[in-house]
């Protein structure tokens, strides 16, 4: 920079950073400051106080990161798989493909059970989101979306409606009439709208409230009715790719994982960032509570999933295997948290006992990347969405 | 060049200044140890394992997608 604008009467070390450069010289309560013009900009717009650089700032972050870490380190004093010693093994598990959903046209995205552990909702990359009946394969219906990429779909907690959104960036909410006839896409209701495409989308414990995360790095709670803002969430430092809602005992909270590797939990009424987690090595893909709400289990590019305890505030159990390379996009838990369900992008999932840390079997049958799994309500079955266009229910 | 250098500051300064914020909201925690959150995560799977219909298998007829039905269509 060249600065023409004013002219230097001294030269020297910069008060604030203390590189030799032109000073401005001036006058701040009767004392003299002498910083460089860099300096000067930057005081004048943050309001920074005498002597507090980005240097100082940068080193005081560092520092609080070691201590933050000391302080978790002290209470790990014995690892889950260690008092998991003495429970006793999960036999082997008969689960089978017992159906095979086709109809899309295009990866499958995402997918989500309804309440009444019979329907499903799938989104694919073909733009149409379906709803099926579980039992029958029955399409109940189907919606074509103006854009192709729906990565996220929900289904309500009434069973009267379904969220979706992807890369038109906005959720929208379709209420599901009971007549077949009717066009349900016409009724669509956008209700979420961010600055880059919807990853994920949950209801709340109501029809009445919508919790997005998007591409552009922030996640908000949005009142469907009047597509209001009601909260928004920021602190991840890249998209987000995931989010989760903690079961309904424990509390308003959520956690979301993203792109900065970071697994962050929110309060949904305030808006802060209670807790984070920086332990994967590359983009998280998928965050997924625990059934007590005091866990979260994560999946990653890294090929690991990863558990992390809230109370305990660290990761307490890392599931991975020389022998996978490939990256995991989703997990789910059995309904007692047992067994953690994750899929990958070998094309297989893997069950892991969730105690031991150790393997319990794989399940193989899809013919491309499994893209999300999910367990019905009641626990019975799990279903499968992947880029080979089907969804397979197991049980 | 160094007004590249004074834009990316500007903007730095305020991260820093919000992760440093964070990060001492963070330090203010009340964490519990690791033995005691295991042996709640051991006890809440103890507790609901019976339940759990994928680790112990309820009969074929409860079980709405193991049962054996034929759905045929009519072309």
């Amino acid at each position: 920079m060249c600065d023409q604008t004013f002219v230097a009467a001294t030269f020297g070390p910069c008060d604030s950073c203390g590189t030799a450069s032109p000073l401005m010289n001036i006058y701040i309560k009767n004392e003299p400051i002498n910083y460089c013009s860099f300096c000067m900009e930057v005081m004048a717009c943050q309001g920074l106080q005498k002597g507090e650089t980005l240097a100082t700032l940068k080193k005081e972050c560092e520092s609080l990161k070691k201590k933050l870490e000391e302080d978790r380190g002290k209470l790990n004093d014995v690892e889950l798989h260690q008092v998991a010693e003495k429970v006793e093994v999960v036999g082997a598990l008969s689960i089978k493909t017992r159906r095979v959903l086709k109809g899309h046209t295009n990866k499958v995205l995402c997918m989500d059970w309804c309440k009444d552990k019979r329907r499903l909702v799938s989104s694919s990359q073909d733009g149409k989101v379906i709803v099926w009946d579980g039992f029958t394969l029955n399409k109940e219906h189907g919606m074509s979306m103006p854009t192709t990429w729906v990565m996220a779909c929900a289904y309500a907690p009434s069973g009267c409606a379904v969220a979706c959104g992807g890369l038109d960036n906005k959720c929208s909410v379709i209420p599901l009439s009971l007549d077949s006839n009717e066009n349900c896409a016409a009724k669509k209701k956008t209700v979420a709208m961010h600055t880059n495409y919807i990853s994920g989308c949950t209801f709340t414990n109501s029809d009445m409230q919508l919790l997005s995360c998007s591409g552009d790095g922030t996640s908000a709670l949005w009142d469907v009715e009047s597509g209001q803002l009601l909260q928004s969430f920021h602190g991840h430092t890249s998209d987000i790719l995931s989010l989760d809602l903690a079961p309904s005992e424990t509390g308003n909270t959520f956690v979301t994982g993203g792109c900065d590797k970071k697994a962050n939990v929110w309060d949904m009424r305030s808006g802060q960032n209670i807790q984070s987690f920086e332990c994967h090595e590359s983009d998280i893909n998928c965050v997924k509570y625990y059934p007590s709400g005091d866990a979260f289990a994560s999946a990653s590019d890294d090929a690991t999933c990863r558990f992390f305890d809230l109370r305990a505030d660290r990761e307490v159990a890392v599931f991975q295997k020389d022998s996978i390379v490939f990256g995991a996009s989703t997990v789910d838990f059995s309904l007692s948290g047992r067994l953690l369900f994750a899929g990958y992008n070998d094309y297989t999932i893997n069950v892991w006992d969730v105690l031991k840390g150790t393997r319990i079997s794989m399940m193989f049958g899809h013919e491309n990347r499994v893209s999300r799994v999910r367990l019905s309500p009641d626990g019975t079955a799990l279903c499968s969405a992947s880029w080979d266009n089907t969804l397979r229910i197991w049980a | 060049m160094k007004d590249g250098i004074a834009n990316n500051s500007t903007a730095s300064i305020s991260q820093a200044r919000k992760a440093v914020e964070q990060l001492k909201m963070e330090a203010c925690m009340d964490r519990i140890k690791v033995s005691k959150a295991a042996a709640d995560l051991m006890a809440y799977c103890d507790a609901h394992i019976r339940e759990d219909p994928l680790i112990m298998p309820v009969p074929a007829s409860e079980n709405p997608f193991r049962e054996k039905k034929f759905f045929c269509t009519i072309l």
